[in-house]
């Protein structure tokens, strides 16, 4: 199966039942979580369902291209049921059959693996998901957004796509592994991945990146301090803090001290967005609330 | 009659392995507990098992009602109960009234509060199925887990969603489902079988106990006995590895913790790629057995071209599991081979130079900077021990892996991989093995260094760490432990006692203060009695935990002088054997007074010549033969014969005391008498401060 395959049959598989089939965020984020689709969408009493590819940037673990499991940025597949559903696992094991993984053929087992993001001020309870020993899916019942505690619960699935399809292809090389269309994984990507590896390691401009964690940091204060608050542009700035702070931690640039110091900054904006996103939805009345999906 | 059994499992979403054995054992002990408070008594646990989805437990020897049961109620106090006439009051008469019974009945009994009047009720038993609900819906949501969670509309907290109950009550056979509801569950007398071999549910109703629950979970694909599943997986295990001529690596621990990963037992056998065995045998383990979980096979003592994978099925019939574990274990190995070759394109000497670049601590510099401290102490401390060129090598190196790929991957490497790449360079045994090993011990568990350039080079490092970090002010307390200080100074005593390493502590503590005295606020000479004391606290815990003595053996030998660990260990084993030696106690009690006298006196010379009382002539007598004997058994290291030597000086000592008053007012003479028992203290303290002995501490 092509990256591609995987990419198709997931989203379908989802958007078939009942999700959104959404876009990737536009703004470089570390993980899928950061997508406003699911850090503000867990948050209050709406339901909501989504499904979208999310490109998640990780310049610390960036290797020039030369280590064909490593990647500065990956693809990760991200799923948000809301809340919940009692059938949730079984619902999952549906979508492994929708790539051709029939779980009575294989060894699926849920391993406890508890996620927290201290950017984001947020944690869930859950599992990885091993598929004959390899790491697949990252299954998470969110209990914490933004500081917030959640009622109801989401049910976060992160499907690792890259590991996903290297797997079904039994392909150890991630730049040989097929995306579709003719054409590989390396011969789309590789490029990118050494460029960007430079630059990450070797060329950001150190003074400029911290130049801008400020000032990102003051846009996002500002948007919140609107008489009524900007929430989504205030979550793009704090999304920049945070992927300035990647880009200072790769190049080697904070200290063991100064880290703990730059994330509680970029978590007191994530944190003050999801007070604004809660206090937004109410005045406009819980919108999606009670609008069950046909 | 009690003839009848309960059946209680709870099928969850996957259950932390980590918290499995425990909440099994909750849940029966809770259960019990609240039974015995119902006034059932003597169930039997007939069995308590669990799998990663499921809690289960059987309780036989229920009865088939509850008995009526004697409740006493206290009422109002005595004083408010009876008139002065003995009558009865308002108050009794509506206590007894209330209770049902007779007000003649009505019993004084002690209160919290002073006496009260008190009834005994007959409470009527109530069906078990009732008992039994309010006990689960008691017990079962007060089960305490490491982490819990909530799901869906986020009503209830536990573990992991609950999807089933099943509650069955009966005699021979569980006919009845016991009505209750657990977080929004009812239960019923169906549970659900293995996740993929047995998905449909499985009937319980009319099982005829635990024997007959456990076969038609097996036939449904879960084996819901943990020891079973261990016994089969072992089993399993050594059939696999005979079948290739090898044998399993022990591993109890990987072994136990995949027994709670599992509904079922099974292994499935895979082979390791041939390039990948050129890598060394130490990654090879740590990606196979820390990385996937895998048991390590082994031929001839060395590790095999395959591994064993636990699966949570029977059975692999189209080799997918095996083929999935092969390319997994495969592309792991392939990236560690990737770090592998990086690392090696330079020589460790070019990784510890950017060791400048690794922050050891904000106010403490790099590890550059700590690798030079670390330098200079060791070879100090190996002064004699090991060989100078040597130590000044090895503590050059010794954490030069932390720049490394591969001990950025494995951090579990640190210092195993150093040693390897050192191998690989050729420097000499004993320092590549001194980098490999100088992390060890882990603690108060764990193997020892192979060498003795490990051990100094590994005293060095964290006696730098421990003088660095306090000088900085970074000093443990509570349970707040950051740096792991009390582990760091534990694995130095533990060198000193078992290697054994003969350093003196407190010397090599005041030299690694003073090499870090650049960065210590406080002032060198705090600095190094506080570490001083924190080592001393740790060496203590050493003794009493380790070597076992009393704590007041201990607290006796540090006492009277600490720091040479091995001598302080052979002084407390001496004293251990013999303190229980009837002279010891009234010599404890003695000292103890010698002790006291001195710490209010002021010590001055004194001629022993002066003294005149036959009882303070005859002490002093016995006391330079003490004084001797004592001495030359000290030299020889043998301490029991030293303590046993001390005894003699009891006797006279107890008679100074009835007949000699020390504090005279004759000035001279008083210093006479102080100074001979300065001398006697001496004496004893050469090897232990008896008056720590027996309680008489305070």
């Amino acid at each position: 199966m092509d990256l591609q395959e995987v990419i198709l049959a997931l989203t379908r598989f989802w958007g078939e039942r009942h999700c959104v089939v959404q876009q990737p965020y536009d703004v470089e984020v570390g993980a899928g979580t950061m997508h406003p689709e699911t850090f503000l969408r867990v948050l209050g009493p709406e339901p909501y369902q989504v499904v979208y590819v999310q490109p998640s940037r990780r310049p610390a673990d960036a290797r020039f291209g030369e280590n064909p499991f490593r990647f500065g940025k990956h693809l990760q597949l991200q799923v948000i049921l809301k809340p919940s559903p009692p059938e949730v696992q079984e619902l999952y094991l549906d979508s492994l059959r929708a790539l051709g993984i029939d779980p009575a053929d294989h060894d699926v087992r849920f391993e406890e693996d508890n996620w927290e993001s201290p950017t984001l001020g947020a944690w869930g309870v859950g599992w990885q998901v091993l598929l004959d020993g390899m790491e697949i899916t990252q299954f998470t019942y969110f209990q914490q957004a933004g500081g917030i505690d959640l009622k109801p619960i989401a049910a976060e699935l992160t499907y690792g796509l890259e590991r996903i399809a290297m797997f079904l292809q039994r392909q150890h090389d991630g730049f040989a592994m097929r995306w579709g269309g003719g054409v590989t994984y390396g011969q789309v990507r590789h490029q990118e991945e050494v460029e960007m590896s430079r630059y990450a390691f070797q060329v950001a401009g150190v003074e400029m990146l911290r130049r801008h964690f400020e000032d990102w940091e003051g846009e996002a204060r500002r948007c919140l301090q609107q008489e009524e608050p900007l929430v989504v542009p205030a979550l793009e700035a704090a999304l920049k803090m945070s992927h300035l702070f990647n880009l200072l931690d790769a190049r080697g640039a904070i200290s063991v001290t100064e880290r703990v110091g730059l994330i509680a900054r970029v978590r007191r904006q994530a944190v003050a967005c999801a007070k604004a996103y809660l206090a937004q939805r109410e005045r406009l009345g819980w919108p999606l609330q009670g609008e069950a999906a046909p | 009659m009690s003839d009848h059994q309960f059946l209680l499992e709870l099928l969850c979403e996957e259950i932390p392995a980590a918290a499995l054995a425990g909440a099994a054992a909750q849940l029966a002990d809770g259960i019990e507990t609240r039974l015995g408070e119902e006034g059932i008594g003597e169930v039997r646990r007939a069995f308590v098992g669990y799998t990663s989805r499921r809690l289960a437990v059987v309780f036989t020897g229920l009865p088939e009602r509850q008995p009526d049961r004697a409740v006493e109620v206290q009422g109002p106090p005595v004083k408010a109960a009876f008139a002065a006439d003995g009558s009865p009051t308002a108050a009794a008469l509506g206590f007894a009234r209330g209770q049902g019974v007779a007000v003649d009945a009505l019993r004084v009994v002690d209160g919290p509060k002073g006496q009260v009047v008190a009834a005994t009720r007959t409470v009527p038993g109530e069906a078990m199925e009732a008992v039994l609900a309010r006990t689960v819906e008691a017990v079962v949501p007060a089960l305490r887990f490491p982490k819990a969670m909530r799901w869906g509309a986020g009503e209830y907290t536990f573990v992991r969603p609950l999807h089933r109950v099943v509650a069955l009550f009966g005699a021979q056979r569980l006919e009845t489902v016991v009505p209750l509801t657990l977080f929004g569950v009812a239960a019923g007398s169906t549970t659900l079988g293995h996740r993929v071999a047995h998905p449909g549910p499985v009937e319980l109703l009319g099982a005829a106990g635990v024997e007959d629950y456990v076969q038609r979970l097996a036939a449904a694909g879960v084996v819901v006995d943990p020891a079973e599943r261990h016994a089969v997986l072992q089993e399993k295990a050594a059939a696999l590895a005979a079948e290739v001529g090898c044998a399993v690596r022990r591993d109890e621990a990987l072994v136990g913790e995949h027994v709670d990963l599992l509904e079922y037992p099974g292994l499935v056998r895979g082979q390791i790629p041939t390039a990948a065995m050129a890598l060394p045998e130490e990654v090879l383990v740590t990606t196979l057995r820390h990385h996937q979980k895998c048991l390590v096979l082994e031929r001839d003592g060395r590790v095999a071209p395959y591994f064993l994978a636990v699966m949570d099925r029977a059975s692999d019939p189209k080799g997918l599991v095996r083929e999935g574990n092969e390319w997994v274990v495969g592309a792991r190995l392939q990236d560690a081979a990737f770090f592998f070759s990086q690392d090696r394109r330079r020589p460790l000497a070019d990784h510890a130079r950017r060791l400048d670049r690794v922050q050891f601590h904000q106010k403490l510099g790099s590890y550059a900077d700590k690798a030079v401290a670390v330098q200079a102490l060791a070879r100090w401390l190996g002064a004699g021990l090991a060989d100078d060129d040597e130590i000044t090598t090895a503590a050059a190196l010794a954490r030069a892996d932390l720049v490394t790929g591969m001990v950025g991957e494995f951090p579990e490497l640190q210092g195993v991989m150093g040693g390897l790449y050192a191998r690989l360079e050729g420097y000499p045994e004993a320092v590549w093995r001194a980098v490999y090993d100088h992390y060890r011990p882990a603690g108060l568990e764990g193997d020892l260094p192979q060498g003795t350039l490990g051990a100094v080079v590994g005293a060095a490092d964290r006696l730098d760490t421990l003088a660095a970090l306090f000088a900085v002010g970074e000093v443990p307390t509570g349970s707040k432990d950051p740096f792991a200080l009390r582990r760091a100074a534990l694995a130095v005593v533990r060198l000193c006692a078992e290697m054994p390493l003969r350093i003196d502590l407190r010397a090599a503590i005041g030299r690694a203060v003073a090499g870090r005295a650049a960065c210590a606020a406080g002032g060198e000479a705090e600095v190094a009695a506080q570490l001083a004391e924190f080592v001393r606290e740790r060496e203590r815990f050493y003794l009493v935990t380790k070597v076992g003595v009393a704590g007041e053996v201990a607290d006796a030998v540090l006492e009277a002088r600490w720091g040479v660990v091995s001598d302080d260990v052979s002084r407390a084993q001496a004293l251990e054997a013999v303190r229980g030696e009837e002279v010891f106690a009234s010599l404890a009690v003695a000292f103890k007074r010698v002790r006291n006298i001195l710490a209010k006196a002021d010590r001055g010379a004194g001629d022993e010549g002066l003294l005149i009382e036959p009882a303070e002539k005859a002490l002093f007598e016995v006391l330079q033969t003490v004084e001797a004997t004592e001495a030359s058994a000290v030299a020889a290291g043998e301490y029991a014969a030293g303590l046993r030597a001390l005894a003699a000086v009891a006797a006279p000592l107890d008679r100074f005391f009835v007949e000699v008053m020390v504090m005279c007012e004759d000035a001279a003479l008083r210093q006479a008498r102080l100074a001979l028992l300065a001398r006697l203290e001496r004496v004893f303290l050469s090897l232990a401060d008896l008056s720590r002995l027996g309680g008489a501490a305070t």
